[in-house]
Parts: structure tokens; sequence; C-alpha cells
């Protein structure tokens, strides 16, 4: 097929959802650590690294659960209520006593699972719009965190906090749980929930007459979202060492911004969590960038949200000149 | 013995269109039973219904006797049903192997994939048409890269792989070569032989009649009868499937052809033409002219039409359209200077599935209607679209319904349509009666030698050669992207087509 001249023609036919290309996403990736090693005069040495890749781990896992969400065709608005709601519930349960937490660990889950199951079904039997849907569910889970834990507090105990900063064998903890995060990710792909999650985002009524269980593959799409923010919650708690009832709420447009700048398509049945787990370590990057490069405190989140945007409109140049049959020769992830 | 399908009763009602009305079909083991009718006639929602995609309002379907529910695919899937689907239930994102085991993934413990079991039976069920793919079974590649053709392949293995005892194939062989034809006959007729019921629709009488056992037909939602292919002819089936009614001829269309515009008339002459599957092709068609484009599929003829309509890389030669050379770089120049392109995989090419049939119509042209080339008129544009629903006797509930809730032949028709308003100088068609019934064929026909009449340049490719030879003045016989014969007026047999097709000499034509 002469496919680079017959892409224009059917361009405006299909519209192409936003979709990055890999070597964007390293691009950016390059260049972040670049300018950040450049501001950051000791960001090579291990104690800074350490740090960094402990706050990196949350928007990892966050970015995972929703690349999962996406690839089915859906979206989740709520994940960083989600986060929040499993952090508050684990630090309440775990109050500072270390035999607590396989306890604490499996309410945080718990919750997730809960949350996740319930914007599944939402979305999925109500067939509400995901976008309106999980903005909703999300003003519950805030609500319900505040109930939980009204002003932020609670302790973990303090050997978490120790364990998560340390190292093993000269590898930060934070670093293996990103690998981690990436196994995890390598392991559900070869699951067959997975394979229908990107069949249903790719193209719905032909995953049902292909008997796919549509239905049931949506709320299992937003469970495992569900799941990976409640990871995110414990590793929030082991960084932080106390639970807050607002933590999440920056999180969920993290996890959107770092799906698209991963190359992951918003329409769904594209993509895949590498790029997101490279989008999300980007994005921690740039705020480390805004950190030091001095931008006052007011300013930092005005700042933030235009460096997203920034992020999300260079992910959609490529998608601009990019046709539906070059995509469409893009093996899944 | 008991039947070993019954289908009765069945109604299927969207909003104003009552897509079934009581239709019945019965056919027993081991046989091919053909489902025909006019298009919009319901064939392919009753289809769906066995299939389990539709869920009728009424009816009741019995399966070796048994009353069967079918709530879903996966109910059908477990009374031994299979469907290859008009509209291709493929993902093009997944793989052709994902493809064909989609669904029935064979796994290992707790649901983790077994990546060679998959290989191996996606392997097994598109073996025999490992013909259709020169370049080796593209099991790894991403299903939606490959042609119209290899994805109905694709479509056919999966069914297969299902090992159905009631396998409904719905057009497939729309876009399938002759070769892959023959090749799906066989494997029809070795199923038939251990005893599984096929049911076949297809608007090609020829194939229906070779491979079928019986026809049921279907007009209006509803079965008119059931009749021994053996004992029947062409002409009694067509009457059948049309009625008795005076059949809609061309006449009303001529009446509403659009008056030739100004400077219509037009010569186009291609020189060298060479793009990546085209080798140095040049012709000359004049106005009034219906030029044929002929020979095994996919031998450049698509990509000829696209190298027209600026959608290919032009790598040598030109255009001249009344002198005037054709900007061969984009559909959008092509189309400002009158040419027009029917595509032949209206699917993803020809029009936005989920938009509503008014907007697909006036798309193409609605820059001709706009005021001051801004504003549109609703009313105008209305007028403009119903003119050609009424024109091409497109089957539709209401013009804002979108383009795919209607049946294939009519969603073609649309496709055409589109164009047609658009009053182009020069008209590319590429398979244009594709999946469309015999009356509508009629109409298309008459719709091509009208704007012939009005000395608009048409070039037809067709799978089909008794079309060529009913449409065409000349016809240029491509063979690996070359001009390998020329045939004009007299010289346009059936049996030269096919001669020159497989280049043959005359005289040992088969
Ligand atoms: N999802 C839908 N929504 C609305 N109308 C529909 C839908 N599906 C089918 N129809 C209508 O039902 C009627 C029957 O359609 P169907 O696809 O069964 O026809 P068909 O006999 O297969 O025709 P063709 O030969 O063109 O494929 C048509 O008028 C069509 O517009
Ligand atoms: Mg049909």
């Amino acid at each position: 097929m002469n496919a680079p001249a017959r892409r224009e023609i059917w361009r405006e036919i299909r519209l192409p959802g936003v979709q990055l290309s890999g070597a964007a996403t390293v691009a950016m990736l390059v260049v972040a650590v670049v300018v950040n090693s450049a501001l950051q005069p000791n960001f090579w040495n291990s104690y800074a690294l350490t740090s960094n890749f402990a706050t990196f781990v949350p928007l990892v896992a966050i970015a995972v659960g929703q690349t999962v969400v996406v690839l089915s065709g859906g979206l989740d608005l709520s994940l960083g209520a989600q986060v929040t709601l499993a952090g508050v519930v684990a630090v309440q349960i775990v109050d500072g006593r270390l035999d607590r937490i396989p306890l604490a660990v499996a309410a945080a889950l718990g919750v997730g699972l809960a949350c996740g199951a319930l914007n599944g079904l939402v979305v999925a039997l109500l067939r509400l719009q995901p976008i309106v849907a999980t903005f909703a569910t999300g003003f519950v889970f805030s609500g319900l965190a505040l109930v939980v834990l009204p002003t932020p507090g609670g302790s973990v105990p303090v050997e978490v906090t120790t364990a998560y900063r340390d190292a093993v064998l000269g590898v930060p903890v934070a670093l293996l749980a990103i690998l981690g995060l990436a196994l995890l990710w390598w392991v559900l792909r070869r699951h067959r929930v997975l394979r229908h999650i990107y069949a249903v985002g790719g193209d719905a009524d032909a995953a049902y007459a292909s008997l796919v269980p549509v239905t049931r593959t949506r709320v299992q799409a937003y469970v495992l979202g569900g799941l990976f923010a409640a990871l995110a919650a414990l590793a929030i708690l082991a960084n932080t060492g106390s639970g807050d009832p607002f933590v999440g709420n920056e999180l969920t447009l993290a996890s959107v911004a770092a799906v698209v700048i991963g190359g992951t398509a918003l329409t769904g049945g594209r993509g895949g969590a590498g790029g997101s787990i490279l989008g999300a370590v980007v994005l921690a990057l740039v705020t480390n960038i805004v950190f030091f490069a001095d931008v006052p405190t007011t300013y930092r989140q005005l700042v933030n949200g235009a460096v997203i945007i920034v992020a999300l409109a260079l992910a959609g140049i490529p998608a601009l000149q990019k046709s539906p049959a070059s995509r469409k020769r893009r093996p899944v992830a | 013995m008991s039947p070993l399908l019954e289908m009765t009763g069945v109604r299927k009602r969207y909003g104003g269109v009552q897509a079934l009305d009581g239709a019945a079909l019965t056919a027993v083991r081991g046989e091919v039973h053909a489902l025909l009718g006019p298009n919009g006639s319901g064939k392919s929602t009753l289809d769906k219904t066995l299939a389990g995609t539709v869920v009728p309002d009424s009816g009741e379907i019995r399966i070796d006797g048994a009353a069967a529910r079918i709530g879903g695919p996966r109910d059908a899937h477990a009374l031994g049903v299979a469907a290859v689907y008009q509209q291709l239930s493929i993902v093009g994102d997944l793989t052709v192997t994902q493809n064909v085991v989609l669904g029935l993934e064979p796994a290992r413990r707790w649901g983790f994939l077994d990546h060679r079991a998959a290989r191996a039976r996606a392997a097994a069920a598109l073996d025999r048409f490992a013909a259709a793919f020169p370049g080796g079974l593209p099991l790894d590649r991403p299903a939606g890269s490959l042609g119209p053709g290899e994805q109905q392949i694709v479509e056919v293995a999966k069914a297969l792989a299902r090992g159905p005892r009631i396998l409904v194939l719905d057009e497939a062989t729309a876009s399938l070569h002759k070769e892959q034809v023959a090749v799906l006959f066989d494997v029809v007729r070795e199923l038939r032989a251990s005893g599984v019921l096929v049911v076949f629709t297809s608007h090609r009488l020829d194939e229906v009649f070779a491979l079928c056992d019986r026809a049921t037909v279907l007009r209006n939602g509803r079965t008119v009868g059931t009749v021994e292919l053996a004992a029947t002819d062409e002409a009694e089936l067509v009457r059948l499937m049309v009625g008795d009614a005076p059949r809609r001829s061309g006449a009303p269309a001529a009446a509403a052809r659009p008056s030739p515009s100004a400077g219509a008339a037009a010569t186009l002459e291609v020189r060298g033409l060479t793009t990546e599957r085209l080798r140095d092709v040049g012709f000359t068609v004049r106005a009034g002219e219906v030029l044929g484009l002929g020979g095994l599929q996919g031998q450049g003829q698509s990509e000829l039409l696209l190298a027209l309509f600026g959608a290919a890389r032009v790598t040598a030669g030109e255009a001249l359209l009344d002198g005037r050379p054709l900007p061969l770089t984009s559909p959008a120049g092509a189309a400002r200077a009158g040419v027009a392109l029917v595509p032949g995989d209206r699917g993803r090419q020809g029009m936005f599935a989920a938009r509503p049939i008014q907007e697909n119509l006036s798309l193409a042209s609605m820059h001709r209607r706009a005021r001051l080339r801004l504003a549109l008129g609703a009313a105008a544009e209305r007028r403009a679209a119903r003119s050609m629903v009424e024109r091409l006797g497109i089957k539709i509930g209401s013009l804002a319904d979108p383009v795919s809730t209607l049946s294939g032949g009519n969603q073609q028709k649309v496709v055409i349509g589109k164009w047609l308003l658009d009053r182009p100088r020069v008209v590319l068609l590429d398979d244009p009666t594709k999946g469309v019934d015999v009356a509508a064929k009629e109409e298309i026909y008459a719709i091509v030698r009208g704007l012939a009449d009005d000395g608009v340049v048409v070039i037809l490719n067709s799978s089909d050669n008794r079309e060529l030879t009913e449409l065409s003045d000349r016809v240029l016989v491509l063979f690996e992207g070359a001009v390998a014969e020329e045939l004009s007026a007299a010289a346009i047999t059936e049996k030269r087509l096919v001669a020159g097709a497989l280049r043959l000499t005359p005289g040992e034509s088969p």
C-alpha cells in the first residue's frame, strides 16, 4: 500500500486520537533530565536521586492505572480521589503500628477495588459518560475521605518510611518500586483481561461480536485502575509518613497527562503503560524544574498547569500529522 | 428429521424503520442456504439475530428442534453459530492472530495467554487461504494494516476457527478476488459435506447458483419465499426479490440528472503516470466516454484512481484535463479541479459512519451551496440531500440518522451520492456496485451512463466483468501496474476480459 501519500486523504475522514510517538516521549524525558540536572546542582547525587524517585512512585502507579482505563476506551477522573480515600483508610487502620501493616495494605487495596467496581458499574451498566460519571464519583470518594480523616494526621510506622528511602545493593527502594510497577504491567499484558481491554477500547462493537464480554471487561478496567490508585496511596504514605485528605487532588490531571505524554491514545485501544511510566517521570521532573527554577510559590500551580497543557499540545501535533493508516500499522504495545 | 434451524416471526424495529417484519428461515443440516433480497430488506439484521449481535423484538429461533434463547454472541457461540459480518468484526489495532482467537484466547492457568497456541490456531485457520497472502501469513501484523480482501479472509478464518455447525456468511465475497472466492467455496463445500449449515448472503447471483442448494428471499423484512435453486432460474429469483411491482428503472434518474454545467465537456489525458505500484500508465478519455479498468484485482486499478485523485504519491507523469494539468498532490486540489472519487473501501475511506446521512451527502459539495462561502442554509442542505436520496432510491428512515444505521448497499449509495452532488467533471468509480442489489445496480448503471451523456469523463474500476462489458466504451486491462491491453467497443466481452487479465492471447482463452 502506498501509505504515506494515501494518508492525507483519510485524515479528514477519521479524526485520530491524541497520541504521541515513543520517540517524542523519550525526547521529552531527555530534555527534562538535562534541564533538571542543570538547575538542581546535586541532581545526580544519591540522596537527591533517592528522594526524587520516592516522589515519582505515586505518580507512576496512578499513571499505570489511568492507562488501563484509557486503553479500555474510558477515563477515570476519580483516580486522585481514590488515592486519597485509600490513603486515609490505610493510615487510620495502621495507626503507627507495624503489625497492622498487612491489614492496612489489604484495606487500601479493598478501597481501590470497591471504588473501581463502582465506577465500572456506573459506566458499563448505566452507560453514563465516563468523564461525567467518574467526575461525580470522585466527589463521593473525596467526601468519604474527609469523613474518615477530617484533617491531615495519622502516622505510619517509622520503619516503613525509613525502608522506603533506603537502598538495596545501592539501588533505591523507590526505584525498585517503579520497576515493580513496570513488572506488574508486563505480567498483566500477558493476561486475557488486558487483551480484552485492548479489544474493547479499539472497537467495542467488533469485540462484542467476537465474544468478548464487553461489560465485564470495562468493569475490570476500572477495578484495575482502582487497585493501582491504592498502590499510589500506599507509596504516598510510605513517603510522607502521614495521612492527608487532600493529597490526591492534583494526581488525576497528572495521571491523564502522563498517559498522553506516554503515547497512549485517549480514544482507547492503542498504547501501553511503558510510555505512561516515562510520562509520569517527565511530569515529576517538570515539577522539580519549576521548583528549582525559583518560580514563586504562588505561581507554581499556574506554571505546572501550563506545562501540562504544552505537553498535551505537543502530543497532539504528531497525531494531527499521522493518519489512521499509519497508526493502524503500529502493533499494540 | 427436524430442520437444524428454524426462525419464525422475527421482528425488529429501529426507530421508524421496521427492519424485520415477521421474517422466517428454515434450513437443514448439510445445506448451503442463500438468504437473498434487495438492499435494506433485512438480510444482515436476520443474520445478526441468529449470531446474537441483534436481539429481536419478537420471534422464535429453534435449533435442532429446541427453542434457542440467543441474548448475545456468546449464547450463539454456545449453540454452535459463528458469523462473518458484512461490517467486519475486526479490531484493527490487534494483530491478525489476536483477532482470529479474540474472545476465545487459548490460556494457561489463571487466564494467562498462551501465545504459541494462539499462533498455531490462527495459522491453521488461515492456512487454507495462504495463496491470498503472497508474502506469507501476516500473523503478527495489525489487522487494520491489511487490505479489505485480506481483512475479509481474516474474518472468515476467525469464524471457521470456532468450529461452527451453523456458519453465517454475510456478503463474505464482496471484497474477495475471484481466486479467493474459489477457495472460500471449496471450504464451504467441505463444511456442507460434514453436515454444517451455511447461510450465505450475496448479491452476486452467479455465486448463489454455483454454491447454494436453496434460497430464501426477503423483501421489506418479510420472507416472500424459499426456492430450490436447481429448479429456479435467475429471472425467477430476481422477480421474487424485487417483486411484481414495476422495477424502478433508470428513467426517473435520467430526468433528474444535473444539467451539464458550462464547460463540463472535457478530455482527460494521462501521460507516463508512475507511482509505487503503477508503471508508466498513459491513456486519453474523451468527454462522454466511460473508460473501464479491468484485469485481476489488485493490479493497480485502485492505485490509478487514487493517483488521479491526488491521494497516491506520483513519482512521474502528468494528467491533463482539457490541456490543463491536474494537481496530483492532494485530494482537496483534485476536488477543486472537478475530480470526484467514489472509493472502494467505503467503511474506511468514504464516509463518517457515525454522522447523519444528510451531512455525509452534502459534505463534498457544501462549498458550492455556501452563501458568501460561509453560511449554509439548513433548508438548502436538506433539499440537496433529499433529492439525492430520491434519485438513488436510498432506503432510509430519516436524513438525521447516522449512516452506520443503513444497510450495506444503501451506505454505498450514500457514498456515491455525496460526490454526484458536487457536479464533477471527472468521476472515478472504484468498484461502485460492491454489495449493491440488482435493482440499485441498474440505477447506478443508469447514473453512470447519465454522467457520461452529460459530458463527464468516467473511469470505472470493477471486479465484475459483466459490469465492465455493460458500461464501458473502452477497457484498459491492467497487469502489475501497467496497461497490458486495451479493448474497445465490440471487443469488450467477458471472455476477452478474463483472457486479458490472465494475459492469455485471445485464442487460448479458457
Ligand atoms: N442499527 C440500526 N439502526 C437503525 N436502522 C437500522 C440499523 N440496522 C439496520 N437498520 C435498517 O434496517 C433495514 C435492514 O437493514 P439490513 O442491514 O438488514 O439490510 P440488508 O438486507 O442486509 O441490506 P444490504 O443488502 O444493503 O446489506 C435497513 O433499512 C436499515 O437502514
Ligand atoms: Mg446486509
